[in-house]
C-alpha cells in the first residue's frame, strides 16, 4: 500500500548529485538547528527549472534542511504523503508560465497537513519569475520567523567585457538565471548600487576625454553626471544612507581615495600615497575605511580614520591580498596564493574584521574574486573560476553552505549586490 | 484483504478525482505588493548613442608615438623602453595639441588595482617626459586597465603587449 502511494504521488526525478545548479555542498554547522522541508510540486506543468531555484532559496538561507527530491503532487490538499512525514514543514506550490509568471505556494506543518501559510504571486514578466521564487521563499522564512534573508530578492550588478574597449552592465537576480543588459555600448565600468532600494546605479563611464561617473535611475533611464577625473574614477563604495561615496580618483595623476559629499558635491582626500590606493570601504560606524594599497611592496589590506590619522595594516597573511569588501567590522579579502605571472592563478577568500587578527578562510581552491557581502553581511558572493569554468559562489557565514551557479557571460569586470 | 481492496480503490479514486481538478488560480488577490522594484521594467541604454566616444580604436599609440611597454605587475620604464622614450619626448616636444597617455594592463590584474597600475604606468611615462621640459598640464592620464588589450591570445607574447603605455594626441 505504501509503496502504491509513493509510486502514484511521488515521482523522484532529482537527486542532490543531479542537482546541476550546486555543484558543491559544505554542511559544517550542526544540522539539527535547521528545519526540515520538503517541496512537492503542483503544476500542471512542472519545471525542473523552479524547483532548482527553490531549493537553493532553502539551502543558501541556512535555516533549513531542503530534501532534494522533485516531490510531484496535488496543491489543494492538506494530504501529506507518509514519505515526508518525517520533514517538518512541507511547501506545496504550482506555477503557471503561461501568460507572465504566476506562482502559488502553500506552507503545510508535515505532522498533520496544518496551512501555516498560503499565498500567490505573479508578475507580467515571466523572465521575471525568479524573483517570485525568491519573495516566496523570503516570505516563508519570515513567517517561520528565522532571521531576514531579503538579500535573496535583490539585483545583482555586474560589468563583463565584451571586446577589447567594450563592455555592458547587466543586472541578474542571485542564481543568475535572470539576465538582463542594461547599459551596452562604450565602455562603462564599476557598477554600484547608489541605494538600498536598488533604484538607482553608479558606473564609470569612458565615452568622454576623461573618466566620468554617472548615476543612472534604473527605471525610467534619468541620468546624472557625479564627478570626473584624469587618470580613473571608481565609486567604489557608498554609505549607509547614499549622501557620501567613497571613490577612487586620481585628479593629480595619483590614484587615492576620496570621500565625496553629494548634497554639497565636495570631495575629502582621505588617503595620500604616491603608490596604489584603491577599493576604498566604509568600515564600522563609517567613521574609518578600509583599503587596498601596495605600500608595503605589495597589495595588502589597511585601515584609517576618514578624519586623518595613521595608516595601519589589517591583514598579516599572504602577499598579494588585492580587493576586499566590508561589512560593520567585518572584512573579507582575496588573496593570491600562487605566483604564475602568466596563467592560472590560486585566490582564496579570507575573513577577517577590523577589531581582530583572526582570520578564517571561505574558500580553498580555485580561483576566486569579486568577494562582496549581502545587505546585511550574512552571506559572501564571489565569482569562482576552476580551470575553463565560472561559477557565481555564495557562502552563508553562520549556516557554512556554499551553493554555486554557472555563470556564462565573458570576462567579469566588477560586480555589486 | 477485502478492506486493503477498497481503501486502495477508494485512495487511487480520490487522486484522479484530484487530477481531475481544474488548476488552481494562481493570480489571486494576493499578489506580491510589496516588491515593486521586481515588477517595474528597468531601461536599457545604449551608450553608443551618446557622442563619438568609441574606445574601440586605441589599440596602440599613434600621431607619430610609439607605445611603452612593461614587466608584469611592474610600473616601473625598463632600459630597453630608452629608444622609444627618446622617440616620443621628440615627438611631444612639437605636438601642437596636448598629448594623452593611456595606461594598460594584461588580464592577470583584477578590480581596482589593475586601473591603478594602468595608472601608474602612464604616470611614470608623464613624470619622464616632463624630466625633459614639457609641461606636465600639456599631458591628460587616462587608465584602461584591462579592457583595451590589444591581443587576446594565451601567451607571454601576447600578455607583453597589452602590459603597455600608448600615446596619441587629444582630438
Amino acid at each position: 500500500m505504501r509503496q502504491l502511494l509513493l509510486a502514484v504521488v511521488s515521482i523522484s526525478i532529482f537527486a542532490l548529485n543531479l542537482f546541476g545548479v550546486d555543484a558543491t555542498l559544505k554542511i559544517e554547522k550542526d544540522v539539527e538547528q535547521r528545519a526540515r522541508i520538503a517541496l512537492m510540486d503542483g503544476s500542471s506543468e512542472q519545471s525542473s527549472k523552479v524547483f532548482k531555484i527553490l531549493l537553493s532559496d532553502l539551502k543558501i538561507s541556512g535555516h533549513f534542511l531542503p530534501d532534494s527530491t522533485h516531490h510531484i503532487g496535488d496543491l489543494s490538499s492538506n494530504y501529506i504523503i507518509p514519505a515526508l512525514k518525517s520533514q517538518e514543514y512541507v511547501i506545496k506550490y504550482a506555477v503557471d508560465q503561461r501568460s507572465g509568471a504566476k506562482l502559488l505556494v502553500r506552507l503545510l506543518k508535515a505532522s498533520d497537513g496544518t496551512e501555516i501559510f498560503k499565498k500567490s504571486y505573479a508578475i507580467s514578466s515571466k523572465e521575471k519569475m525568479p524573483f517570485l521564487i525568491h519573495k516566496a521563499i523570503s516570505d516563508i522564512n519570515n513567517i517561520l520567523q528565522y532571521p531576514s534573508i531579503s538579500w535573496i530578492n535583490r539585483y545583482v550588478a555586474y560589468a563583463v567585457y565584451t571586446t577589447p574597449g567594450r563592455s555592458e552592465i547587466r543586472l541578474a537576480d542571485y542564481t543568475f538565471n535572470y539576465k538582463k543588459t542594461i547599459i551596452k555600448g562604450g565602455l562603462n565600468l564599476f557598477p554600484k548600487w547608489a541605494d538600498r532600494a536598488q533604484r538607482n546605479i553608479y558606473y564609470t563611464s569612458y565615452k568622454g576625454t576623461l573618466p566620468a561617473l554617472y548615476k543612472l535611475n534604473i527605471y525610467n533611464g534619468t541620468k546624472t553626471k557625479i564627478a570626473s577625473s584624469e587618470g580613473m574614477l571608481v565609486c567604489s563604495d557608498v554609505n549607509n544612507d547614499g549622501s557620501k561615496l567613497l571613490l577612487t580618483m586620481a585628479p593629480e595623476g595619483q590614484a587615492d581615495i576620496y570621500e565625496f559629499d553629494l548634497a554639497s558635491k565636495s570631495k575629502t582626500r582621505v588617503t595620500n600615497f604616491k603608490g596604489i590606493d584603491v577599493n576604498g570601504r566604509y568600515v564600522d560606524d563609517e567613521s574609518r575605511i578600509v583599503f587596498v594599497s601596495n605600500r608595503l611592496g605589495y597589495a595588502n589590506v589597511f585601515k584609517k580614520s576618514i578624519q586623518g590619522g595613521a595608516t595601519s595594516q589589517v591583514v598579516y597573511h599572504g602577499r598579494n591580498n588585492n580587493a576586499c569588501d566590508a561589512h560593520g567590522d567585518k572584512i573579507v579579502y582575496s588573496s593570491r596564493e600562487s605566483n604564475n605571472a602568466f596563467g592560472d592563478n590560486t585566490f582564496n577568500l579570507y575573513l577577517t574584521s577590523t577589531g581582530s587578527s583572526d582570520t578564517r578562510p571561505i574558500t580553498t581552491t580555485g580561483s576566486n574574486q569579486f568577494p562582496r557581502f549581502s545587505t546585511d553581511g550574512s552571506v559572501i558572493l564571489f565569482l569562482k573560476q576552476s580551470g575553463r569554468s565560472s561559477s557565481i559562489g555564495y557562502t552563508n557565514l553562520s549556516s557554512h553552505q556554499s551553493l554555486l551557479f554557472p555563470f556564462n557571460d565573458r570576462k567579469v569586470q566588477s560586480i555589486d549586490w | 484483504m477485502t478492506h486493503k481492496l477498497l481503501l486502495t480503490t477508494s485512495l487511487i479514486s480520490l487522486l484522479l478525482i484530484g487530477c481531475g481538478q481544474p488548476a488552481p488560480d494562481l493570480a489571486g488577490k494576493n499578489n506580491i505588493s510589496d516588491a515593486n522594484h521586481i515588477e517595474g521594467d528597468t531601461v536599457s541604454i545604449d551608450e553608443n548613442s551618446y557622442g563619438t566616444g568609441s574606445t574601440g580604436n586605441y589599440n596602440s599609440s599613434s600621431d607619430g608615438f610609439k607605445s611603452i611597454y612593461f614587466g608584469f605587475a611592474d610600473y616601473s620604464i625598463s632600459p630597453n623602453m630608452e629608444n622609444n622614450m627618446n622617440h616620443n619626448i621628440e615627438v611631444a616636444n612639437t605636438a601642437a595639441s596636448k598629448i594623452k597617455i593611456e595606461g594598460n594592463c594584461d588580464e592577470f590584474g583584477t578590480d581596482e588595482y589593475n586601473y591603478a597600475l594602468g595608472l601608474k604606468r602612464a604616470k611614470a611615462v608623464q613624470d619622464s617626459i616632463a624630466a625633459q621640459g614639457i609641461d606636465p598640464s600639456r599631458m591628460v592620464l587616462v587608465s584602461f586597465g584591462e579592457s583595451n588589450a590589444v591581443c587576446t591570445e594565451s601567451s607571454e607574447s601576447c600578455y607583453e603587449r597589452n602590459r603597455r603605455v600608448d600615446i596619441r594626441l587629444m582630438k
